[in-house]
């Protein structure tokens, strides 16, 4: 007993300067999630675990790894296999990578079908879509530090992209690059970027994106606002303390989500090629250009685009126009609140056309995802092409179909669902 | 959302296709499997690449130490058999040959071979090794089905005179686990790690899930 009142006592000495108990009620042991909440909630939980376990494992792979062109391939070969289990942390930080874009596009796509971006949470939807851009330039700054064939030569295609924009393009990707091709003056800045200005970056917008959540609290499958029936104490009627019941869920969620993870690093490390391509297993060569050369399988869908515009317009070349295009079907998430005027959030009340555009959304992106991975052929650039249309045709035709089909009435309650 | 789930494992199945960059050149691969658990034929294979291949084909990402430590060869033996420079045992495997000297004599610089299995694929290697064949508009005589006009000459062509079909086909499978080992020295650890790690994970998890449906219980 004597203890307790010690820790009561440090606690409240605590609490009078800084309000601990208060922000761990709030935001943890108390915050109150809707009780119907399903599998697709549990996403954003596994992101926070592997954006953790990336931060401990760069951290750790940052103490071996030489950013310099010379040094970088044989530094990760180093880790590789003089590094106490250097093999691990680096296969963990390479298929978490992966698992960071697996997780975050199943995450995002719970907000497309829920309407989980409707008012009032558009800006908890800009933090993510923000934290999604920031992502892939973490991945692909990432992946450019082995230094291998497929680092190079991807920077070299990306980073050249740049130079399609009129005008200023050349020196926008020279400015870029800091050399006229891709050099170790382009690895060690990469290198920064993603051990610093990237990590900084995508850590504040997590925290913005968590703090907009918890202020407006969590949509749910229905779309049904439970801050409309409250108890005596102000917590909404249909939902739960996080502590203990939504944390057991996410526990168990970790688990296999972890067993699935570490079947991966220990048994498939390379995924076949997806998570780490073997042309990377070859160091960095400017005078040998691959065969082949691929995005990671998380870009692929915005490669397929690239690759689908081949055709100038308006006295634009087709490569710049590609590249506007591959842009567009990222940014064009950010507007999404916007484009949809449907009375309801979730697609459960939504009429016919939402769900067959969100269908041929789904289809067109996985699709692309697999264009982008296999050498174009005439047939494949004109499917790319249709998908690219069946992609933006989810989006732009949003503002019509939303408003002209017929919704169904969104319960009041969560216990009539 | 049934249809799109089909549609979603009809596209991924396709992806299998694209996996199959491992054409070896000219032909298909011959069917391998490396074996590099087999610790005698990996040491086999080592003495045949020290023998054969090192002279021009450098492991430079590998120590001695480590290989002689993984193949249970004991230091001092590694040491005086295996070494032929002045290398001390905790070195990377550094070949003695200079690049200039290797264009002068073969027209090309013969690559580093510690990833070649993960480069290439353990059957690459082994059909590679398997596909000589006599061609007189070659510097050497010979030429190679899987790597077309390579600058390499058939280094193991007494070897292959010397032994019957079956036990060449045993000498390049030994050299085949062997580069295979040393592309990935940690995949033995490594899956045997795994096991204890899922092991323990299921166990976790299966407790989760109790501590899951208790809780679960309260809200109905």
């Amino acid at each position: 007993m004597a203890t307790d009142t010690r820790t009561k006592r440090l606690l409240n000495w605590v609490d009078f300067r800084f309000p601990l108990t208060e922000v761990f009620e709030r935001h943890l042991s108390k915050y109150p999630a809707p009780t119907n909440l399903n599998i697709w909630y549990l996403f954003g939980f596994l992101l926070i675990v592997v954006l953790a376990m990336q931060i401990v494992t760069g951290l750790w792979l940052m103490m071996n790894y030489t950013n310099s062109a010379e040094e970088a391939f044989s530094s990760v070969e180093y880790i590789m296999r003089d590094v106490e289990y250097g093999w691990l942390i680096r296969y963990m930080h390479a298929a978490g990578a992966s698992a960071f874009f697996a997780l975050i596009y199943l995450h995002m796509f719970r907000g497309m079908m829920y309407g989980s971006y409707q008012k009032p949470r558009e800006l908890i939807w800009l933090g993510g879509w923000f934290t999604y851009l920031i992502l892939m330039a973490e991945g692909f700054t990432g992946y450019v530090l082995p230094w291998g064939q497929m680092s190079f030569w991807a920077a070299q295609v990306i980073i050249s992209l740049f130079s399609s924009i009129p005008v200023v393009g050349e020196d926008l990707a020279t400015w870029i690059r800091g050399d006229y091709l891709v050099s170790g003056i382009t690895l060690s800045r990469l290198f920064a970027f993603h051990v610093v200005l990237l990590p900084i970056l995508l850590i504040a917008i997590v925290f913005f994106h968590i703090l907009a959540l918890h202020e407006i609290g969590s949509n749910n499958p229905d779309g049904i606002d439970v801050k409309k029936h409250l108890d005596e104490d102000g917590v909404p009627l249909d939902t739960k303390p996080f502590f203990p019941y939504d944390i057991s869920h996410d526990i168990f969620a970790l688990g296999v989500f972890l067993i699935i993870f570490c079947s991966v690093v220990f048994f498939f490390p390379t995924g076949g090629g997806y998570i780490i391509e073997y042309v990377n297993y070859e160091p960095a060569n400017p005078l040998s250009t691959p065969a082949h050369i691929v995005p990671s399988w998380y870009y692929t869908p915005f490669y397929a685009m690239l690759r689908a515009v081949d055709f100038p317009l308006f006295g634009l070349t087709a490569k710049f126009l590609g590249f506007a295009t591959m842009m567009a079907a990222v940014a064009i998430f950010a507007v999404l609140p916007w484009l949809d005027r449907s009375p309801v959030k979730s697609i459960k009340y939504k009429g016919i056309l939402s769900k067959t555009f969100l269908g041929i959304f789904v289809v067109s992106f996985f699709a692309l995802c697999y264009l982008g991975m296999v050498p174009p052929t005439e047939t494949k650039t004109l499917m790319s092409k249709i998908f690219t249309i069946g992609y933006f045709s989810y989006f732009l035709l949003m503002p019509i179909y939303t408003r002209i089909e017929k919704c169904k009435p969104v319960p009041e309650r969560v216990a009539q669902v | 959302m049934r249809l799109l789930a089909l549609l979603a494992i009809s596209f991924f199945s396709g992806l299998s296709f694209t996996a199959s960059e491992y054409k070896c050149g000219s032909i298909e691969c011959y069917e391998f499997s490396a074996d590099t658990k087999d610790k005698e034929s990996l040491q086999r294979g080592l003495s045949a690449y020290m023998n054969y291949c090192y002279g021009c084909h450098s492991l430079k990402y590998s120590r001695y130490k480590r290989v002689a430590e993984d193949l249970a060869i004991p230091l001092s033996i590694f040491e005086q058999n295996l070494i032929f420079d002045d290398s001390k045992i905790g070195d990377l495997m550094h070949i003695s040959l200079k690049e200039s000297k290797a264009i002068e004599l073969l027209g090309a610089k013969p690559p580093d071979l510690t990833l070649e299995a993960r480069l290439r694929s353990p059957e690459w290697i082994y059909t590679y090794l398997d596909t000589f064949y006599e061609d007189s508009s070659r510097p050497y005589g010979v030429n190679n089905k899987v790597y077309v006009n390579v600058s390499m000459p058939h280094v193991l062509e007494d070897i292959q005179s010397e032994l019957s079909d079956e036990d060449y086909d045993r000498y390049i499978a030994d050299i085949t686990n062997f580069l295979t080992y040393v592309s990935d020295p940690s995949a033995e650890t490594r899956k045997q790690l795994g096991i204890y790690v899922i092991l323990f994970l299921l166990i976790f998890t299966a407790f989760a899930y109790l501590v899951y449906r208790e809780f679960k219980k309260d809200l109905k």
